[in-house]
């Protein structure tokens, strides 16, 4: 069964769109060489800003004919092929998928307000597809909207990135209570809470390693860590440069963190889900 | 800027960490190449441009395969010619559900309705649609994942009319509930077979001689290395199959006999030579499904005459022998000068000039008296033969 898995957090900047494509491509790799006969994966950029879009396509400009919105405002019936239309390959690799975002996402939701079913606008044509992946990786905005509420809706595990820093850390049970949310009020019980990111560790800073510490000592929360990545400047210079982090540098820190992450994602996959 | 590093070698050894490290006592090969079910949408699916069972009339199969019709457009435009032809014959429609026979309103003392191919064609699709929609579509279609790049497509092996008669119902027929998907049976690309398409035709009743004839030519350009195009051929492509025999790919003789249905040497020789007929002709045997018995003759005679003849079995429901005979009339054979035509008797009693060394009076006596039963009869028998052979005689002199 394809999973889908959803990087979500209100909070900005805590790496959503950097652990949402490098997990994305590091899968396909990792897929193919165990020699998957389906190593394809999907990402799903909701974030009207674009940035998982602008990476791995090289563009952002994407509009009413192809991209999210586009699937978002199509006829019900017509919306599956719509969103087979607008997928497109990434640069980064042939078999990583992107449908990409629009700046055109920020007035999709007030265009969707009172219209029923608006939450499922992108679960419903994704279940016709989404067998067509391994995985389908979605990428959220930082913020639960509507927007974020379709994503959590058309994915089976939330992956919550969080930096270790104080306040992060206390709003992350609002993050999870958040979800329980979605998977309670709109009887969605495929979804679950998957894993717990760290991400822009430093373990030279004391409140980085406390924090950590506590996380892993929490009952549930340290049940839920699947990966510390640590702060690493190869990523905002592969940012610059539209790469992959295993591109740009496969032996920094946060390259092989991630891998550690994917690794155990793709396990995930491997069993079923377990 | 930082330096860019693109060193495969070292993002090799990263993934190479972590399938030791992570995955250890996950299998590792988990290629996963054997045959799987799932329900795929129906957009993503696609039949066969190359099946030899046609579905559609030709002339809807090829623009629908160049792309220049949607499925939707190309059951509307079937729906259209059921409609004229029903309406020439009396029958009109409006809805499709009216195709379906009425057990309600049928009468024993009413005629039997013989139905144009594309009414049954649509009748039948019609039925099947129903079927699917009252107890849903409880055998899978056989399809091939040939998808490229973010193009997901997959091509139809088996089960075609199901496709249609899916396409029909979500789309023409009322209180349609599903969801746009079709449950396939998907096989890997590097697993399809010609062979096994062929095998799943044959297998199944209904399979038309041109049918069989196309598969015939497919099977041989494919064992001699002819590359099967994705893309609507037209029948020349098939014709292709005529300049080859089973003859030149020994090794493949029984494998291609067992895909035609175990058929010999001889019968799979009379149905490649439907290959030969005119472009119409094919098609409309193939639409009336005449039996290859009734179309061998048909080759003999000059292409422009093809239609006209299948026409005439069709309108008069002739047999193999008056079709045989209807061929074997001098009007249409090829105008060749009618001194080149040497009758097949006249070839038989020159090949028996060279039996006569190994051949007794006596011998020839019993054997006249056994063929005619009659003195009488074996004499005038005999003197009729020393009649014609005292005027070839004259012939051979004067030539």
């Amino acid at each position: 069964m394809t999973r889908s898995f959803v990087f979500t957090n209100h909070k900005g900047g805590v790496g959503k769109s950097t652990s949402a494509t490098n997990i994305a491509l590091g899968m396909v790799h990792l897929l193919r060489r165990a020699n998957a006969a389906n190593p394809r994966v999907l990402i799903i950029d909701t974030d009207s800003q674009g940035h998982a879009s602008l990476v791995t396509t090289g563009r952002k400009d994407y509009g009413a004919d192809d991209s999210l919105y586009t699937v978002l405002m199509a006829d019900r019936t017509n919306a599956p092929q719509t969103l087979l239309n607008c997928v497109i390959q990434s640069q980064w690799d042939a078999d990583l998928h992107v449908l990409p975002a629009s700046p055109m996402l920020e007035g999709a939701e007030r265009e969707l307000m009172g219209v029923a079913g608006a939450p499922y606008r992108l679960a419903d044509p994704l279940s016709k597809i989404v067998t067509q992946y391994t995985a389908v990786i979605i990428d959220t905005r930082p913020s639960f909207s509507l927007m974020t509420e379709m994503g959590l809706l058309a994915a089976t595990d939330a992956i919550v990135p969080v930096e270790p820093r104080y306040l992060e850390t206390v709003g992350l049970t609002s993050v999870i209570k958040k979800i329980n949310d979605i998977r309670e009020g709109w009887r969605h019980p495929a979804l679950r809470v998957s894993g717990l990111l760290v991400t822009k560790m430093d373990s030279r800073i004391r409140g980085h390693n406390h924090l950590l510490a506590e996380v892993k000592a929490h009952p549930i929360l340290g049940k839920l860590l699947v990966g510390v990545i640590p702060a690493n400047e190869a990523v905002s210079y592969a940012h610059s440069n539209h790469q992959s982090l295993f591109t740009y540098n496969p032996a920094a820190p946060a390259s092989k963190a991630y891998m550690q992450v994917v690794a155990s994602l793709v396990r995930y996959l491997l069993t079923g889900g377990e | 800027m930082g330096r860019i590093h693109t060193d495969t070698r070292r993002m090799d050894d990263l993934l190479a960490s972590v399938t030791s490290d992570l995955l250890g006592d996950v299998p590792q090969d988990f290629g996963d190449n054997t045959i799987r079910v799932e329900r795929i949408l129906l957009e993503m699916v696609r039949p066969d441009p190359v099946q030899p069972r046609r579905v559609l009339p030709e002339s809807i199969h090829l623009r629908f395969h160049q792309n220049q019709i949607t499925p939707t457009q190309a059951l509307r435009e079937l729906v259209q010619i059921v409609q004229i032809a029903a309406r020439h014959r009396g029958r009109p429609f409006n809805n499709l559900l009216e195709l379906l026979p009425n057990a309600d309103n049928e009468r024993d003392d009413e005629p039997t309705v013989t139905l144009t191919p594309e009414e049954q064609l649509l009748r039948d699709l019609v039925n099947l649609a129903i079927t699917i929609r009252d107890d849903g579509q409880v055998n899978p279609l056989t399809v091939v994942d040939v998808s490229q790049g973010v193009t997901r497509l997959f091509r139809i092996e088996t089960g075609e009319r199901r496709y249609w008669a899916t396409w029909l119902l979500r789309d023409f027929i009322p209180n349609y509930t599903g969801d746009g998907m079709i449950p396939c049976i998907i096989i890997p690309a590097n697993r399809s077979s010609i062979f096994r398409q062929a095998k799943e035709n044959t297998a199944r009743s209904g399979l038309t001689a041109v049918a069989l004839a196309r598969q015939a030519a497919l099977l041989l350009l494919t064992v001699h290395g002819y590359e099967i195009p994705a893309y609507a051929v037209g029948n020349d492509f098939f014709r292709q199959a005529l300049d080859l025999d089973l003859r030149a790919k020994r090794e493949y003789t029984d494998m291609i006999l067992s895909a035609m249905g175990g058929i010999k040497r001889g019968q799979f020789s009379y149905i490649k030579g439907l290959l030969r007929l005119s472009d119409e002709a094919f098609e409309l045997a193939d639409r009336h499904a005449i039996e290859e018995a009734r179309l061998r003759y048909v080759t003999g005679v000059a292409s422009e005459y093809h239609a006209e003849i299948v026409r005439q079995i069709i309108d008069f429901n002739l047999s193999a022998k008056q079709v045989k005979e209807l061929c074997e009339g001098d009007d249409m054979h090829d105008t060749k000068d009618e001194s080149e035509v040497i009758s097949p008797s006249a070839l038989k009693l020159a090949k028996v000039t060279q039996a006569i060394s190994s051949t007794t009076p006596k011998e020839l006596a019993r054997a006249l008296m056994r063929q005619e039963g009659d003195a009488d009869i074996a004499r005038a028998r005999l003197q009729a033969m020393r009649k014609l052979i005292s005027e070839t005689e004259r012939y051979l002199t004067s030539d």
